[in-house]
């Protein structure tokens, strides 16, 4: 309760002009009926605010009855026991507003069935709308199946799809393989020494063919016949065109 | 009295009270004025006042809803806040206390992080609200947030209530752990 004179605390309160629930029209005539509603609806207005307000008094007082653990809690502490009231809060909430669903549902069928006993079941807006609601359902299961069917075959194209991707990819590599083994064959066999042998050996073989051919060659021009008009000495001359090697 | 307390007045008939507390007079006055312009069913009374305590001498009726403004360019406004927060009473903060900073438009002269703001309102249990108040635009629609606010805290909504509203209000997000 102490002045502290330091503070400069400005106080200005503002006022909103009259009340909007109440203002009525300023004409007088066929006002009187409107005017009394705003005051019905200004009434049951404030009956509600009292009402709430009156609430939320009971349930300070109900709250302060509660014992607050005067200990001294670390922080840390305090905000775990303040997130564990609020989820208890929360949950109440929930079952609270559970409740009420359930209870307004009650409520509908129990009115909903007092109707159907009163009226007939051939021409009314509520068959009706059963009617159409029966009719919807049963399109949405249709469909729902439809698409449930369509969902399947997409899966079992994407299986088949992975199955060939996946043999593919083993004959691809089976074909890999075959390709890896055969150039390994064929550097053993170009490298293995059986080879080397028969090379030489082909080698010589083609230098003792070109020696001899050369041999007849010049055996034939030494001896000065025209070998032109033979065949057979043509052949033999020209033949020495074709480098052996190359056959 | 140097502690304000919510309940200890009775209520007067389709009156809300809501009391602003912040440094920037000119901008508690414009939001004051577009606060009244709204269009309520209930009777509105705006305060403001600098800081708090207030002074006793004033016959003011029950205050139901505190919104601390805190200009975020200045840290005198958050250090003005964080000491009129000592004179109201722990019940307040069941949904009648509301963090309202402003000037957070402009980042360059903002010399008050948000983190700081968040984890002012994280203590105290309260929603923090952002507003450019020196907008117009933005400042009508904050107006129209604090009236409805200001009715549900008044008792003047029925079935709702201003700690309903709060736990409703509660963001997911609270300061990160590194700050804590």
């Amino acid at each position: 309760m102490e002045e502290q004179p330091q503070k400069q605390a400005a106080d200005q309160p503002a006022d909103s002009g009259g009340e909007g629930g109440a203002g009525g029209p300023s004409q007088v005539a066929g006002d009187q009926a409107a005017r009394s509603e705003d005051r019905m609806t200004l009434l049951l207005r404030l009956r509600a605010q009292t009402k709430q307000q009156l609430l939320e008094y009971k349930s300070m007082l109900d709250a302060s009855e509660e014992k607050t653990p005067e200990q001294i809690m670390q922080e840390k502490q305090i905000e775990v026991k303040i997130e564990d009231l609020e989820k208890e809060i929360e949950e109440a909430k929930i079952a609270f507003e559970i409740k009420q669903l359930a209870i307004d549902r009650i409520r509908l069928s129990t009115a909903l069935k007092k109707n159907l006993e009163k009226i007939s079941t051939e021409s009314s807006v509520l068959m009706d709308n059963m009617k159409h609601l029966l009719k919807l359902n049963k399109l949405v299961m249709k469909l729902q199946q439809e698409s449930w069917d369509l969902e399947e075959k997409l899966l079992d194209t994407r299986k088949k799809r992975l199955q060939l991707k996946q043999a593919s990819e083993s004959k691809l590599l089976e074909i890999q393989s075959e390709k890896n083994k055969q150039k390994i064959d064929l550097n053993c066999m170009e490298n293995s020494e059986s080879i080397k042998i028969i090379r030489q050996n082909l080698q010589m073989e083609i230098k003792i063919t070109t020696v001899i051919q050369h041999v007849f060659q010049n055996l034939i021009l030494g001896s000065k016949v025209n070998w032109a008009e033979d065949s057979a000495l043509k052949e033999i001359v020209l033949q020495l065109e074709k480098n052996v090697d190359m056959m | 009295m140097s502690v304000l307390r919510p309940l200890d007045k009775l209520p007067r008939l389709n009156t809300a009270t809501i009391l602003l507390v912040g440094t920037e007079d000119a901008l508690l006055q414009q939001l004051a004025d577009s606060m009244l312009k709204e269009d309520c069913a209930s009777e509105l009374k705006v305060h403001l006042a600098k800081s708090l305590p207030l002074p006793s001498s004033v016959n003011r009726p029950r205050i139901d809803l505190i919104v601390f403004v805190v200009n975020l360019h200045s840290k005198y406004s958050l250090q003005n806040t964080e000491e009129s927060l000592h004179h109201v009473d722990a019940s307040f903060f069941l949904g009648k206390v509301c963090f309202l900073a402003t000037g957070a438009g402009r980042e360059s002269h903002c010399s008050i992080h948000r983190h700081t703001m968040v984890k002012l309102a994280h203590t105290y249990q309260s929603p923090l609200l952002y507003c450019d108040l020196e907008v117009e635009g933005f400042r009508a629609t904050m107006a129209q947030r604090l009236v409805r606010m200001l009715q549900m805290c008044a008792g003047h909504v029925p079935g709702v209530s201003a700690l309903n509203l709060l736990s409703l209000l509660r963001s997911s997000e609270g300061p990160s752990l590194e700050d804590m």
